[in-house]
């Protein structure tokens, strides 16, 4: 099998002769940056072949580089094969960036009931007049200690086949663990001796590009460690339809395997960092999308992305670690959310579960933003939810200078509005190489009580300042001269980047909207707007309502809930009064299909403008535009 | 008044047990504020509630049907007073009068032209719906004679006109069977109208100038048995059909009227504006029409305005995608690009038609938006276009790499040039001008 | 009762003044005010009915883009547009010209002088108010937009057209030589409010602002425009500002579809002119008070039909009308 070596960093992989540059990557544990999920469509995964041979088109995906690069061994890793050993330069750019992960979960504050548990038994041995069996004594033993009733749990086989010894070696001191499963309860394992205080758990954030992991022991109530690190399966797509895709020809097994492992090395580290085995993990639960929980569960979720568009299976699943590859003990079960449709998945029940909606009648309103976003409206009584795709602009995608939550993203901006005069803070505080999601709401805003643009999003090309601009397709705005960068180049923002930035957040205002008026209910029904998500994290609230990205409520009623995926399993994992609540909750939502609902479009359109057509649904921003508009004048 | 659906849901079980067909207790629940679904659909509700939720979600106008066998319609069952509240269900049916005194070759002309004029319209065969009787003579057996003759040739929906009970029976002796529309009772003869509508089981229509009355007519028709009515609101002028009308419609879909819950006829004849008052007809909620004998030219205008006005307004009229020839194109023929709007695609065709140009009309699917619109919302992309021309084989039916996108489209010019690899030329913006821009800018 | 029939409710439909007299500093013999409706079109009485609507015959500069049948009907008058715009009042019976400047929209058009001409010639020709369509293509609509604007100085007319995406130009023609214009989107509400709260931000009165919501011929999408109007009559009867101005509809492409363009030379002119009532009637109805038609014919035809949905048609309304308030 050729070798292929990695430089920088070394890192090396084996492969088969055909393999693909992206494939030895993705086992050395490099990730490539493969937007088009190893299409050679997006010319991202470029590497530099210095030794060794390869087969890759130049002709056909010439297009992708210059003759220098070209000559310099440049080719697309995902469409080029190995044929012997390599040696290939990946240059920092072909690499996913290290992005702000959002680790930190609120503090749960409820009953600490987990669904596993442990008992240490001091047995009676058996003799003549007491010749119960060797399992009827176990149990009863548990049921004596406050346990379940000893009829009620299920001892599986391969349990029952190492109690004799177990219960012998151990004098007839042993720790029995009992897990509370669907329809009763099941004796995971029995060890000998008093292991009581070695009960662990662990709660996962299944995304489709992180993995969150929070190890808790279950014994203390406490969380013990975390960890997070990018899905593996990332190489094959950066979004959900290209891992899909890839799937379906033949690729199931491979992202099964890549989502375990992923999840794996994650728990490997938090239990390195606690100092505790990994086979003390007695309980797994996994807070993920429709489409991710199908991969970890080794589902087919090719029927998901073509009509009828039908997910397998909606409802809380369990199993058995083991038999997903789980590198935890291979008994402990491991739980995945259930889901209400292919779109709103595990990980927005577990949202919902972080944000208590379910648990109070004032309504809430959910958001999470990604490329697509999730929204679901509702209180205890009832609930509706609808999904759709928000664009890349929000993420700074389809915007010039747009960038993900990258070092040297500008992260917040503001613009005097009498001399025009951006300043931004960038992350990391280095110099300015493009702006990120948050950073763009801030412009948006800005830019509009400067004057600068109209509610319609066009730069008025009647302002006469050096900042304004006709660029080379579009009128544009300067926010970083060149010499203030981090690169050769003005940033700026064009009129198509902020055309692409108000389709995308009316699309998550015109969804909100929908389901509003699907209830019946007003903005002032609403008791609180909780974000969830990285993007609500940096998100400057005041700025997200006067582009119109949310309806208008109190500043005090928005709530960012950060991470609510992980949040939500931690809840799951710690009381099982929560976990069982999943499946109704799941259930209760009703989910609107926003392409089916003829009223959406019309709301789309109406968010189509800052903030919105309808200036009676923004009061407070009108105020403050009115102001604006009598400081710097309006048009012309 | 009507309900809205978190009213409704709180009158329903909320165990989401889904016998009702419907995933969620709330999703039923907007499906019964919306009109779309019966009440009756969920098993468990006690008699007050689903007569309360019946009351506030079934259609306020009585459905009532006319004429028998294939070309039999029915009108009624609306729920709003404006199209873009929901939809038209039930569009109204267009009587050609034939009057008793007329020369028999006038009558049959007139039903040979009802029977057998059809023009075809976006896969719609539209014609005039029947015939209505009218008694001029006063005589009732020259009119039955009149019924008979044409029963005798056609099997066509009819109404019955003649204030006369006598006369009407006199016709119903021949039609009666197949379902005609009486018209009209008035205060003197709503008694025998209403005999005559229970022995042959017909819809009939009552009519008065005044609101009032109208509703007490419906009374006495009701206390005696009969339901199947419409309403004539005997209008002198476009002006009082409009105001009546509207009227009625209003207090009906408000649901504080119910004896006003009946379809209307708008008889158009006495009005002297055959072409207004049909048109006014259409637009503003009759159910049937009784109209003069109109020009194909105006039959095929009003046709083609019902055909409008009943479309539901949700659903974009769609063309069906791909490549059009358009004047026998051969493989250097330009080609067009444009959207599955059918009002695009049916415009921009009428002017390359018009200028007599062979070139290809390349249909994309924005879902049935206009340029502007599908530019806007994302249905318009490079992508859409590449994946057309993949579909269509535009590689292999044309010999050049040159496609004209709408002027609209001007923005996405240079991503499909990417995406595709073709040359894109940025046509003008408004089809009027596509003949012009052709003959004068097209090179191929 | 919704607000239709109850006219104390007090929302009502902006008042538009087109055209000016000598004494206003125009030409013109007569001046409309269209709009100030309280009710749904017809359906009000005294001054919650509002003005009348009013009927325009639409003529262009350059024809070669024009219907065949219309230029079969009025002969040599295409050839002259001045005297095409006068036949238009005196002998066709239209209440006001609309002349497109359709010579803007040939590729490479440069003769901006001529427009001064064209307009000044119209003016001279016609004693109604107009309305005149500019260029369609950013790149020279400021200068178009200039030069018919100081043509028709003090006229006040009708000026076209703006849209959300070119509105600065118009905007700027109307404001500079006192002219209303037309805001024109292509058939949604939400756009139309839009466009007209951009036109307010540019600091246009919004009493000179006439809605074109865009209408598409019959059979041919009319429904979407028909029921766009009635939307913005809707809401504006419900008290949106933004949207209670005047509308104004135009079933442009009536003459060049396919049951139009294909009928019996014997009958041509018919069904074009039915084509062309059954739209514009309609749009009445919803609430146009501005309906531009291209055949003489139906220009004929509507007048006919008007004054039978107008106030007083009937003795009786007033009593009918009221008996359920």
């Amino acid at each position: 099998m050729p070798t292929v070596t990695f430089l920088p960093g070394f890192h090396k992989a084996d492969v088969p002769r055909g393999a693909t540059i992206l494939d030895a990557a993705q086992r050395a544990g490099l990730h490539m940056n493969v937007v088009c999920g190893g299409q050679g469509r997006c010319g991202k995964c470029v590497v530099y072949v210095k030794s060794g041979k390869i087969t890759f088109d130049r002709e056909k995906f010439g297009n992708f580089f210059t003759a220098e690069e070209l000559d310099r061994g440049a080719c697309l890793a995902c469409q080029s094969l190995v044929r012997n050993d390599l040696r290939v330069e990946v240059p920092e750019s072909s690499l996913v960036q290290e992005q702000k992960i959002l680790i930190e979960a609120r503090a749960a504050e409820i009953p600490f009931r987990p669904s596993v548990r442990k008992y240490y038994l001091e047995l009676n041995p058996p003799s003549l007049t007491d010749t119960t069996p060797d399992i009827t004594r176990l149990l009863e033993g548990i049921e004596t200690r406050g346990g379940p009733a000893a009829n009620k749990i299920y001892a599986p086989l391969e349990v029952l086949r190492s109690v004799p010894q177990l219960l012998r070696q151990g004098i007839w001191r042993v720790t029995g663990t009992v897990a509370l499963v669907p329809g009763g309860y099941r004796l995971i394992k029995v060890e000998e001796g008093n292991t009581e205080g070695r009960l662990y758990g662990a709660a996962v954030d299944l995304g489709t590009t992180t993995i969150v992991v929070y190890l808790w022991d279950l014994a203390t109530a406490s969380v013990i460690a975390t960890a997070s690190n990018y899905n593996r399966q990332i190489g094959y797509g950066e979004d959900i339809l290209s891992r899909v895709n890839f799937a379906r020809k033949n690729g199931l097994s491979r992202l099964q395997r890549l989502a375990a492992e992923s999840i794996n090395q994650a728990l490997t580290e938090a239990a390195n960092n606690a100092g505790i085995d990994r086979e003390d993990i007695h309980e797994v639960v996994v807070a993920g999308n429709t489409v991710m929980t199908h991969l970890l569960l080794c589902i087919d979720p090719g029927y998901m992305i073509a009509e009828p568009y039908v997910p397998v299976v909606r409802r809380m699943l369990s199993t058995a670690a083991g038999r997903i590859g789980l590198a935890v003990h291979r008994n402990a079960g491991v739980y995945t959310f259930p889901a209400v449709s292919n779109f709103i998945g595990g990980d927005i029940i577990a949202d919902i579960l972080a944000c208590g909606i379910t648990e109070r009648e004032e309504i809430s309103l959910l958001i999470d933003i990604g490329t697509n976003f999730e929204v679901v409206l509702g209180n205890s009584d009832w609930m509706l939810s609808c999904a759709g795709a928000a664009g890349p602009a929000l993420e700074g995608g389809e915007v010039l200078f747009g960038m993900r939550a990258n070092p040297g993203a500008m992260e917040k901006v503001r613009i005097d509005g009498g001399t025009l005069k951006p300043t931004y803070e960038t992350i990391n505080r280095i110099r300015p190489k493009g702006i990120c999601g948050s950073g763009l709401i801030d412009l948006l805003a800005e830019l509009i009580r400067a004057c600068v643009i109209d509610r319609n999003g066009h730069i008025n090309m009647g302002i006469r300042h050096p900042r304004v601009r006709q660029g080379r397709y579009f009128p544009e705005f300067v926010i970083a001269w060149a010499d203030e960068t981090d690169g050769e180049r003005d940033i700026v923002i064009t009129e198509n980047d902020i055309k692409n930035l108000i389709m995308s957040k009316a699309a998550i205002l015109g969804a909100c909207m929908t389901l509003m008026d699907a209830a019946g209910i007003t903005r002032e029904d609403i008791a609180a707007i909780y974000f969830s998500g990285a993007f609500g994290n940096y998100l400057n609230k005041e700025n997200a309502i006067a582009v119109g990205l949310i309806p208008e409520v109190p500043l005090d009623a928005v709530k960012n809930i950060g991470n609510g995926a992980i949040t939500g399993a931690n809840l799951a994992l710690i009381s099982r009064e929560r976990r069982r609540n999943l499946d109704r909750i799941a259930q209760q939502i009703t989910y609107i299909e926003l392409n089916a609902e003829p009223s959406f479009m019309d709301q789309y359109t109406s968010s189509c403008f800052l903030p919105h057509t309808d200036l009676s649904l923004f009061p407070g921003v009108q105020r403050v535009l009115d102001e604006c508009r009598i400081r710097y004048g309006g048009v012309e | 008044m009507a309900m809205k659906a978190l009213d409704i849901y709180k009158l329903l079980p909320k165990t989401n047990c889904k016998k009702c067909g419907f995933p969620t207790c709330l999703a039923f629940a907007m499906k019964l504020a919306s009109g779309k679904v019966d009440v009756d659909l969920c098993p468990d509700l006690d008699e007050q509630t689903r007569e309360l939720l019946g009351g506030a979600t079934r259609p306020p106008i009585r459905l009532v049907g006319i004429g028998a066998g294939e070309r039999s319609f029915a009108v009624g069952e609306e729920f709003v007073l404006y199209r873009h509240e929901r939809t038209f269900y039930h569009q109204p049916g267009l009587m050609m009068q034939v009057a008793d005194t007329w020369p028999g070759e006038r009558i049959e002309r007139i039903m040979t032209r009802v029977r057998d004029e059809t023009f075809h319209r976006v896969g719609e065969d539209l014609s005039v719906d029947g015939i209505a009787f009218r008694c001029e003579s006063g005589d009732a057996d020259q009119f039955g004679g009149v019924v008979g003759m044409v029963e005798a040739c056609a099997s066509l929906p009819e109404v019955v006109i003649a204030d006369d009970p006598e006369a009407q029976a006199a016709a119903l002796a021949h039609c009666g069977n197949f379902q005609p529309l009486i018209h009209a009772a008035c205060a003197d003869t709503v008694e025998a109208m209403c005999d005559l509508a229970r022995k042959y089981g017909c819809a009939l229509a009552v009519r008065a100038g005044d609101l009032e009355e109208l509703k007490r007519l419906v009374g006495l028709c009701r206390d005696r048995g009969i339901e199947n009515l419409m309403l004539d609101p005997a209008p002198a002028t476009l002006r009082d059909f409009l105001v009546r009308s509207v009227e009625i419609r209003r207090r009906a879909v408000e649901r504080t009227d119910p004896d006003l819950g009946y379809p209307v006829v708008f008889d158009t004849v006495p009005i002297d504006l055959p072409d207004a008052a049909t048109a006014l007809g259409i637009l503003k909620y009759a159910g049937v029409i009784i109209i003069d004998e109109l020009a194909p030219s105006s039959t095929m205008a009003a046709l083609t305005l019902r055909q409008n006005i009943y479309t539901d307004p949700q659903k974009p009229i769609q063309v069906t995608p791909g490549l059009y020839p358009v004047n026998a194109p051969t493989g250097s023929a330009p080609v067009l690009m444009t959207v599955n709007f059918s009002l695009t695609y049916f415009t921009l065709l009428g002017y390359l038609e018009a200028a007599g140009i062979p070139c290809y009309l390349f249909i994309v699917d924005t879902e049935g938006m206009s340029v502007l619109t599908a530019v806007a919302g994302g249905k318009l992309t490079e992508t859409v276009v590449a994946d057309a021309i993949k579909k269509t084989d535009l590689e292999n039916r044309v010999d050049h790499r040159i496609l004209i996108i709408p002027g609209y489209a001007a923005p996405l010019s240079g991503k499909i040039e990417e995406e595709t690899g073709w040359e894109v030329r940025v046509g003008p913006r408004d089809a009027a001008e596509i003949g012009e821009y052709l003959e004068t800018g097209w090179e191929a | 009762m919704s607000e239709e029939h109850n006219p104390e409710q007090g929302n009502r439909i902006l008042e538009v003044s087109l055209g000016a007299t000598t004494a206003e500093g125009g030409t013109r013999e007569r001046v409309y005010t269209v709009g100030g409706a309280g009710t749904f079109p017809f359906l009000g009485a005294g001054p919650a009915a509002g003005h009348p609507p009013r009927i325009a015959l639409e003529i262009c500069d350059d024809t070669r883009t024009w219907s065949p049948i219309v230029l079969r009907e009025v002969g040599d008058l295409a050839g002259d547009t001045g005297a095409w715009a006068a036949a238009a009042e005196t002998t066709f019976g239209a209440d006001m010209v609309r002349l497109f400047f359709t010579s803007t929209r040939q590729r490479g058009f440069d003769d901006f002088a001529s427009l001064g001409t064209t307009m000044e010639e119209v003016i001279g020709a016609t004693k109604y108010p107009l309305i005149v369509e500019g260029s369609t293509e950013p790149g020279i609509d400021s200068e178009v937009y200039r030069r018919i604007g100081e043509a028709a100085e003090g006229e006040r007319i009708l000026l076209g057209t703006a849209e959300a995406d070119r509105y600065r130009s118009v905007a700027a023609s109307a404001l500079a030589y006192g002219h209303a214009l037309v805001a024109q989107t292509p058939i949604d509400i939400n756009l139309a409010k839009q466009l007209n709260i951009l036109l307010h931000e540019t600091g246009l009165p919004p009493e000179r602002i006439v809605i074109d919501p865009y209408t598409g011929t019959l059979g041919y999408g009319f429904e979407y425009s028909y029921s766009v109007m009635e939307r913005i009559r809707s809401v504006a009867l419900q008290g949106d500002a933004d949207l209670a101005r005047p509308m104004i509809s135009s079933a442009i492409d009536s003459l060049n579809v396919k049951e139009v363009r294909e009928a019996d030379p014997e009958t041509a002119d018919e069904v074009a002119i039915r084509w062309e009532f059954y739209a514009a009637f309609s749009a009445l109805v919803a609430g146009a008070e501005i309906v531009c038609v291209r055949h003489p014919g139906t220009v004929a035809l509507l007048r006919e039909a008007l004054p039978a949905l107008q106030e007083g048609s009937h003795p009786q309304e007033e009593a009918y009308g009221d008996e359920s308030a």
